[in-house]
C-alpha cells in the first residue's frame, strides 16, 4: 500500500523529513544567512566587525570565558552525572523512579527561579556561607557569587540532567553481569569500570557532553546573574550589542563565530564518536 | 530596565497583530508592566473601546528590526529617554501629535518630538544601615571610599546615564561642568573600586543586593528603595546629588495603528493615570499635575520633592554619544 507517492525519495527517508526540512529552512537557514549579510554588512560593507571581534584583546577574553567555563562545566558534570545514571540503572524500580522525578521536577522548574535560587544560597549573607560561619569552618563569607564559581556552580546544576539522561539511555543497554563477569576474570572494581564500563558508555558521555558544551557556549541568563562583568560570555555580548547598542553588524558576527564553533564541534563528535547502530 | 533574557531577532518573528480595535504595547515587563496595564491601559480602553495587549520585553534591536522590515508589531513602547532621542533622530519613529497629547502639563524635562516621559526617577546612593555603624555614607564620594566604607557595591549593569556621572561628581566635577563627559577621568575614578562592584541588570537584583546586605551599598532608582522601605525594611537613601533619568513612550514608524496610539499616550500621560502609576511602582509622574493628586506621604518621596540637589542627566548629550559611551563601557566592564 503506498500512501505517499515519495517516488524517487523512497529508500532516503527525505520525503518524511521534507516538512521538517522546509520549517528549518524557513525559521533557521533564512534568518541565519540575513544574520550574517548584517554582520558583512553594517555599519559599512566588509568584514571589519570580524577584525573588531577577533583583534581585540577584550573580545578575546571573552571568546576564553566562554570557551573555559563551557569546558569547566562539561568536565565537572560529566563527573557527577556518570555515577548518578549508573546508581539510578542499579537501584531498584521504585527509587530510581523517586529520584528521576526529582531530576525532572528540576528541570520543569523555570530556569530564571532556579538561577535566582542559587544567587540567594551562594552570596555572602546566603545559606551555605551561614552554614560553614556556623560551623566554625570559615571565619569570613567565601566569595561564591559574581565570579566563575558561581556561574559554574549554577551551570553545572542546569546542566546536570542534559548529561544523566543521555548517559541513562546509554547505561540501562550495558547488562550488570558483564560486570560480575570482569570481577570473575579478576578485574578489581577499578579495572572493571576503567576497562568496561567506560569504554561501553564512551558513546553516551561522548554525545551528552557535546550537549552540554554547546548549550554552555550559547549559555546567557546563568553567566549574566551568577558570574561578574568580567567573567562575560559570548552570549551576553551578542545581547549587548543587539539589544543595547543595536548594532546588528556586531551582535550578527559574534553570533556567527558561535555558530560556526558549534557546527565543527558538532562535526568531530559525528566523525569520532557516533558509532550508530544502523551503520 | 532591561530583562535582556533571550536574544530574540524580529525575522520571522510573528508577533501579536492587533485588529482594528486593539492596540499593542511593549514594556519592560514586571511590576512595572503590570501598572502600566491597570493605571494606563485599564482607563483607556474604558474611554476608548479600544483593547491594549501587552508585549514585551522592549528590545531595541526588535524595534530597529520591525522599523526596517516594515512590519511593526509594537503600536507604543515604553524604552529609555535617551535612547529615544538617538532612535527619533535616526527616524526609527514617528513624530508625535501634539494636538492630541497634551505636551503643556508635561514635565518639559522630558518631552521632545519623538518623545513623551513615561515616567522619571532618580538614581540615588542606597544603603543598608546594618551593614555600617555611626558613620554611614551621606554623599555619592562616599561610594567610593572603599576604606571609610568596606564592601561591595552595586551599580546598574546597561550602559545608560547615571553611573558615570555619579563616578565624575564623586571625583569633584562640579555638577554644572559634567557635560561633556569626561569618560577617561570617570572610568579611571570606576577602576578604583572595580573588583568591588556587583552589577544589578534588574531592580528586584538590585533591591535583593541592597537588603541582603550583599552589596551594603549602591547607585538604585529611588522607588526601588522607597518601596523597600514601604516593606518596612531599613535602607537608606542619599538624596545629595541624585541623577534624574527617565523612561519614554514612543511610537515605532510605521506602527499599524498610529492614531490609537496617539491617543494611548495621551491617556498615559493623563495626571490621574500618571498620579496612580506612581503610587503603585515609586516611579515618578511626568505630569506637572500629577503630585497635587497623590498621597502626601508619597509625593515626599518623589526626586523633585527632595530639597538635596538634583543633577539631571543630559538625555541631549547622551542620544548623541549613545553608542560610542556604549561601547567602551562593555569593554571596560569585560576587562
Amino acid at each position: 500500500m503506498r500512501i505517499f507517492p515519495i517516488g524517487r525519495l523512497r529508500g532516503t527517508g527525505i520525503g518524511f523529513g521534507l516538512p521538517a526540512i522546509l520549517l528549518l529552512l524557513a525559521f533557521f537557514v533564512v534568518p541565519v544567512a540575513l544574520l550574517l549579510a548584517r554582520s558583512v554588512t553594517e555599519p559599512q560593507l566588509g568584514w571589519q566587525n570580524y577584525a573588531a571581534l577577533l583583534g581585540s584583546s577584550t573580545y578575546a577574553k571573552v571568546f576564553f570565558n566562554t570557551f573555559f567555563v563551557a569546558g569547566v562545566v562539561t568536565a565537572i558534570t560529566v563527573l557527577i552525572a556518570f555515577p548518578v545514571a549508573w546508581a539510578l540503572v542499579i537501584m531498584p524500580k521504585g527509587w530510581s523512579a523517586v529520584v528521576f522525578a526529582v531530576i525532572l521536577l528540576s528541570m520543569w522548574t523555570n530556569l530564571l527561579a532556579r538561577t535566582y535560587a542559587w544567587m540567594v544560597l551562594l552570596q555572602q549573607t546566603g545559606l551555605i556561607n551561614r552554614m560553614l560561619m556556623s560551623t566554625g569552618l570559615i571565619d569570613r563569607p567565601l566569595q561564591l557569587t559574581n565570579n566563575l564559581v558561581g556561574v559554574t556552580i549554577g551551570m553545572v546544576y542546569i546542566m546536570l540532567p542534559f548529561m544523566i539522561l543521555p548517559l541513562m539511555g546509554v547505561l540501562k543497554k550495558i547488562d550488570p553481569a558483564i560486570l560480575q563477569a570482569a570481577a570473575l576474570c579478576g578485574a578489581t572494581k577499578w579495572q572493571a569500570l576503567r576497562r568496561v564500563l567506560l569504554p561501553l558508555a564512551t558513546p553516551g558521555i561522548a554525545s551528552g557532553a557535546l550537549m552540554v558544551f554547546v548549550m554552555s557556549l550559547g549559555y546567557f541568563v546563568t553567566p549574566s546573574l551568577l558570574g561578574g562583568a568580567s567573567n562575560m560570555m559570548l552570549a551576553e555580548l551578542i545581547a549587548q550589542q543587539v539589544q543595547s547598542l543595536v548594532n546588528w553588524g556586531m551582535g550578527g558576527a559574534a553570533a556567527f563565530v558561535l555558530l560556526v564553533v558549534t557546527l565543527a564541534l558538532y562535526a568531530v563528535q559525528l566523525r569520532f564518536f557516533d558509532r550508530g547502530e544502523a551503520r | 530596565m532591561k530583562h535582556a533574557l533571550l536574544l530574540a531577532t524580529a525575522f520571522g518573528c510573528a508577533a501579536m497583530t492587533a485588529s482594528a480595535d486593539e492596540l499593542v504595547f511593549s514594556s519592560w515587563g514586571g511590576t512595572t508592566q503590570d501598572a502600566q496595564a491597570e493605571h494606563w491601559a485599564g482607563p483607556f480602553t474604558e474611554q476608548t473601546g479600544i483593547t491594549v495587549l501587552n508585549d514585551g520585553p522592549t528590545d531595541y534591536g526588535k524595534i530597529k528590526a520591525m522599523v526596517e522590515a516594515g512590519s511593526v508589531a509594537w503600536d507604543v513602547a515604553d524604552v529609555e529617554f535617551d535612547w529615544a532621542l538617538q532612535a527619533g533622530q535616526q527616524g526609527l519613529l514617528e513624530p508625535l501629535d501634539f494636538s492630541v497629547i497634551d505636551r503643556d502639563a508635561l514635565d518639559p524635562r522630558f518631552v521632545s518630538d519623538y518623545a513623551v516621559g513615561s515616567f522619571y526617577y532618580s538614581f540615588v546612593l542606597g544603603y543598608n544601615p546594618a551593614s555600617f555603624g555611626a558613620d554611614t555614607p551621606a554623599s555619592l564620594a562616599d561610594l567610593f571610599d572603599t576604606e571609610r566604607f568596606p564592601g561591595k557595591r552595586t551599580f546598574y549593569k546597561w550602559s545608560a546615564p547615571g553611573v558615570i556621572e555619579a563616578a565624575l561628581l564623586a571625583d569633584g566635577v562640579p555638577a554644572d561642568e559634567l557635560y561633556p563627559l569626561d569618560l577617561d577621568r570617570a572610568f579611571a575614578k570606576l577602576d578604583t573600586i572595580k573588583s568591588d562592584i556587583i552589577w544589578w541588570s534588574g531592580g528586584a537584583q538590585s533591591q535583593q543586593l541592597i537588603a541582603s546586605g550583599e552589596a551594603p551599598m549602591g547607585l538604585l532608582w529611588n522607588g526601588r528603595l522607597s518601596a523597600l522601605q514601604a516593606d518596612g525594611l531599613d535602607v537608606g537613601i542619599v538624596w545629595d546629588q541624585n541623577i534624574t533619568a527617565a523612561d519614554a513612550l514612543v511610537v515605532p514608524k510605521g506602527a499599524p495603528d498610529r492614531e490609537a496610539a496617539m491617543r494611548f499616550i495621551a491617556a498615559a500621560t493623563a495626571a490621574q493615570p500618571q498620579a496612580d502609576f506612581a503610587a503603585a511602582t515609586g516611579y515618578a509622574p511626568i505630569n506637572v499635575d500629577s503630585p497635587a493628586l497623590m498621597d502626601p506621604e508619597l509625593r515626599a518621596t518623589l526626586p523633585d520633592a527632595q530639597s538635596a540637589p538634583q543633577v539631571n542627566a543630559d538625555m541631549a548629550y547622551w542620544a548623541e554619544h549613545r553608542d560610542e559611551i556604549g561601547t567602551r563601557w562593555y569593554a571596560w566592564q569585560a576587562q
